[in-house]
Parts: C-alpha cells; structure tokens; sequence
C-alpha cells in the first residue's frame, strides 16, 4: 500500500519533469555556466587545477542542488497539487520520502553531465580510474542533499521571498557536505589517490544522511500541519 | 604589559561590549512596554474624564 | 468592592524569582571567575597571557551549545505542545546562543591575532565551525522574520531542530577534513591541563552557563509583559 503510494507519487514528480523539462536542463545549463565561472574566476587558463577538482565539483553540485531543490514544489505549491495531497489518505512519512526520492533522481541525472565534464575541463590525471569511486561518493553526497533539501525546502514553501529563504536556510546545513564530498573526491582524484581518506569522509557522509532522515522523519509531520 | 597582553584586553572588551550591547536592547524593550503602559494611562483618563462630564457615547467621538 | 490593581494579583511575574536568583549566581560567578583567571591561574608556559582567553573563549563556546540545546528542546516541546511560551523560550535561547557564537568567532579571532600573527585561521576548527554555527542560526531568524504566527513558531522549530543536528555535523566535517590536511594542529587541552587551570576553566564555565540562564531567564521576564500589556491593549480597544 505505501510502496504503492510512494511509486506513484515519485512517477508523478518524473512524469511532470518528463513533460516540462524545465528542472533538469536548467539545472545542468546551471552547472556549466558555473563550471565555466569558476574557471575564469580562479585564474590564468593554463593552470592545471587538478588539485582544486573535489572543490570545483562540489561548489558547482551545491548550487545547482539548490536550484534543483528550489524547483522541487513548484508544482505542488503552484498548481495546486499540495491541497490534493494533503486532504488524501497519503502518510507524511511517503510524502517525504517520495519528494527525497524525486530529488535524488534529479541530482543523479545532473551529475551524469557534471561529473564527466568536470574531468574533461579540469582534471589532467588518474580522474577516469576513479570514476567508481567518485560515484560512490557523489550517490551518498546525493542523499544528504535530497534528505536535508526535502526538509528544508519545505519549510520555505510557504515563507515570504521563499526563493531566498531557501538557500540561506540550506547551504549552510550544506557546508558539511561540500567539505567531505569534497574532500572525498580530492582523495581519490585530485593527486594523492588515499583510499583511507576517501573511505573517512564517505563515512560521515553516510552519519550525516542517517541524522538528517532522523530529524525529517520526526518533524515533517509537523511541515505540512495547516 | 607583557607580549599579547592587549590581545586579552581587547577580547574581554569584546565580550563586555556585545554582552552589554544585548542588555541594552533587553532595556529598549521594556521602554518600549514603558511607553505603551503610559500611552494606556493617558486613554484612560481621557475616557474617564469624558464620562464625568456629560458621558456620550464612545462610538460618537 | 473594587479590586485594587496594586495589592490584588501575583506579586510577581512568574520567573521573576528565578531571574533574580539566576542574576546573582551569574554576577556572583562572572566575578569570581574574573579574578580567578587573571590574577590566580597561573601563567601557561607556551603562551604566556595569551592563553588567558582561552579560559572565556571555550567556556562561551560551550555556553552556546547548551544554549542551542535548550532552542532544540523548546523546539521539540513546542512541536508538542504547541504552546507559544516554547517558542519564546526557543527563540530567546537561539538569540542568546547566537550571541555567544559571535563572542567565540571574534576573540578567537583575536586570539588566532595574537598567537599566530593573522586574524583569520581557516585551519583553526574552533573558528571555522562557529562561522558557520553563527550563519545556521542567522538563518534562523531569517525564517522567523517571513512566516506568520502559528507558522512561523512551527517553523522556526522544526528549523531549531535540523539546525541542532547541523552543529554537531559542521563540528565533524571540519574536524574530519583537519586531521586529513593537518595532522594534529589541536588537541584542545583540556585533559592536560593542570589542575589549578582546569578549576578556573571550570568556574569561568559555570559563569558562562549561568549568564546564559539569566539573560533567559529576563528576556522571557520581558516577553511575558509584553504580551500581557498586548492583551490589555486588545481588551481597552474592544471597549
């Protein structure tokens, strides 16, 4: 029944994003423009910015996850859709994991661009033996974001000037992300390919996805009260 | 004074600065509710004296 | 018989008994612990005066979480109970807590002037993770100030909540990302610190988290007039 509830709700997020293509594409546009800024912005062009790749990849994924999250309710909350959803006999509890789940899914297919193009812009080393590993990382990244994203964005629904309430509530839950994403990416392919290192932030990747799914699961009931 | 001495003269300066700072807009605060409680005494006895002259009603004002 | 407004009702506000109470202790403790690390505590061999601060610096530090500790909690029992005198209470611990942040980013600022010679020190954990304690509960208010009653204390809440839950992950990351780059830059010295240290430490500590108790303690005093004089306006202007 909830597995059933779940699927069609993340399947009417997709569907939405199928027809529209508004989120993803923006996102990705996003992406490289800021890739494209983030290379003029550092410096002369002939540098070798291999050091600098799990920064450059994940403030690039930061900002485009918030653009993303940003558009994550604009259905629910333009057309409607949240009154439907509300008055239905759906729990809290699938909401929340649906709406995560559609925003993992939009992450993911973002990166799908991102991650490759980030190695042919700016790495010139060991950046493709480690893709595996860079996916590894970027899936448990992907989480964190979706989790505390869901959250926060949610709580900026139905606030004044919500498109900058959300970036000012969510980056800076942010920052914990970005540093072990980075760092974790900079470990396996920025240089020294230090799986120890690696495996470290993955952990508290993995401990940041697990508290933020506790604190979402006991107050986003509390979200949607009205 | 030693090396450093004016680091810690300046940090516990900062300290009481902003702490007293904090106290200061506790204080505005309760002038605020000072002011309100007045501006409520003075409807009071603008009501009080109308009604011992010739008590219209209030809704006529 | 008229009921006279002077002898009639409390004679005082509840939590006036505790503000007062806690008023004393903080004063009384501030003073002490004033004295006890300047002119008792002895002079640490590596840092000279310097280290001086450090005895206020992390009491604050700490101060601050047991601040945004008790916003967690009040958030939790607003969620609740949804009594608005828990918002209050999260709201006032929040700002009290902020406070004390920006306390501990500027005189470890200043501490980071006088030991290293720049006021910034991004490999420093303590200052990097309360900049972005301070910039999580900034956020705080950012959200208080465009929602609406029962909205924005739901909100701001569940915010107190998710925001407690991001301290201890800021804390961690920066930490984690520290020992990678800079093996062992900080070990803290709290463990190792001789005892006359560690009983000034620990006094300057309880003063701190009394002040933090007191200054609640008034501004939920003055939150509390201020909503009764509210309601006396409404009543007058009812008629």
């Amino acid at each position: 029944m909830r597995r059933r509830q779940l699927i069609a709700l993340v399947r009417k997020d997709l569907r939405l994003e199928l027809r529209t293509r508004e989120t993803i594409v923006a996102m990705v546009l996003f992406a490289i423009v800021m890739m494209v800024i983030l290379q003029f912005g550092f410096g002369t062009r002939d540098d070798d910015l291999t050091r600098f790749v799990g920064g450059l990849m994940w403030v690039t994924l930061a900002f485009t996850a918030v653009l993303g999250v940003g558009r994550s309710y604009v259905a629910e909350r333009e057309q409607r859709v949240l009154d439907g959803l509300l008055v239905a006999p759906v729990p809290r509890m699938v909401m929340l994991a649906a709406k995560a789940i559609a925003i993992l899914i939009y992450m993911v297919a973002v990166e799908v661009v991102v991650i490759p193009l980030v190695g042919i812009f700016f790495v010139q080393g060991p950046y493709w033996g480690a893709i595996g590993w860079i996916a590894i990382t970027a899936l448990l990244a992907d989480i964190c974001i979706a989790l505390a994203g869901t959250l926060f964005s949610g709580l900026a629904l139905f606030t004044r000037a919500r498109d900058l309430i959300l970036p000012v509530l969510f980056l800076p839950a942010l920052v914990p992300v970005v540093i072990a994403a980075a760092g974790a990416t900079h470990a396996v392919a920025g240089g020294p390919h230090d799986m120890s290192e690696w495996r470290g932030y993955c952990l508290f990747l993995l401990g940041y996805a697990i508290l933020f799914a506790l604190v979402s699961i006991a107050t986003y009931d509390a979200v949607f009260d009205d | 004074m030693s090396g450093g001495a004016q680091y810690v003269v300046a940090a516990y300066a900062v300290i009481w600065f902003l702490l007293l700072a904090y106290v200061v807009v506790l204080g505005s605060r309760t002038a605020r509710v000072g002011r309100r409680l007045e501006a409520i005494t003075r409807v009071l006895d603008r009501r009080e004296g109308r009604d011992g002259e010739s008590g219209p009603p209030e809704d006529a004002a | 018989m008229t009921p006279s407004l002077t002898t009639d009702g409390p004679v005082r506000l509840r939590g006036e008994r505790a503000a007062i109470i806690w008023g004393t202790i903080a004063t009384v403790l501030v003073v002490v612990s004033t004295i006890g690390v300047f002119l008792v505590a002895p002079e640490d061999a590596d840092q000279g005066i310097i280290q001086r601060i450090f005895y206020f610096h992390v009491a604050i530090a700490i101060a601050s979480l047991v601040a945004y500790g008790v916003a967690c909690v009040a958030g939790i029992l607003y969620l609740r109970t949804r009594d608005r005198r828990w918002d209050d209470a999260c709201e006032a611990s929040i700002r009290i807590g902020l406070l004390f942040s920006v306390l501990v980013v500027i005189t470890g600022s200043i501490w980071a002037k006088a030991s290293w010679g720049t006021w910034w020190v991004w490999t420093d954990p303590r200052l990097v993770t309360y900049l972005i304690v301070v910039l999580i509960y900034v956020a705080y208010f950012v959200l208080r100030s465009s929602a609406e009653d029962d909205r924005k204390m739901r909100y701001s809440a569940i915010y107190a909540i998710a925001g407690f839950a991001s301290v201890p992950l800021s804390f961690y990351s920066v930490r984690v990302a520290e020992s990678f780059v800079h093996p062992v830059v900080f070990t803290g010295g709290g463990a190792n610190m001789p005892t006359s240290m560690l009983t000034w430490f620990i006094m300057a500590q309880a003063a701190m988290v009394a002040l933090f108790i007191a200054l609640l303690e008034v501004d939920l005093l003055g939150r509390r007039s201020e909503r009764a004089l509210h309601m006396l306006t409404i009543r007058l202007e009812r008629g």
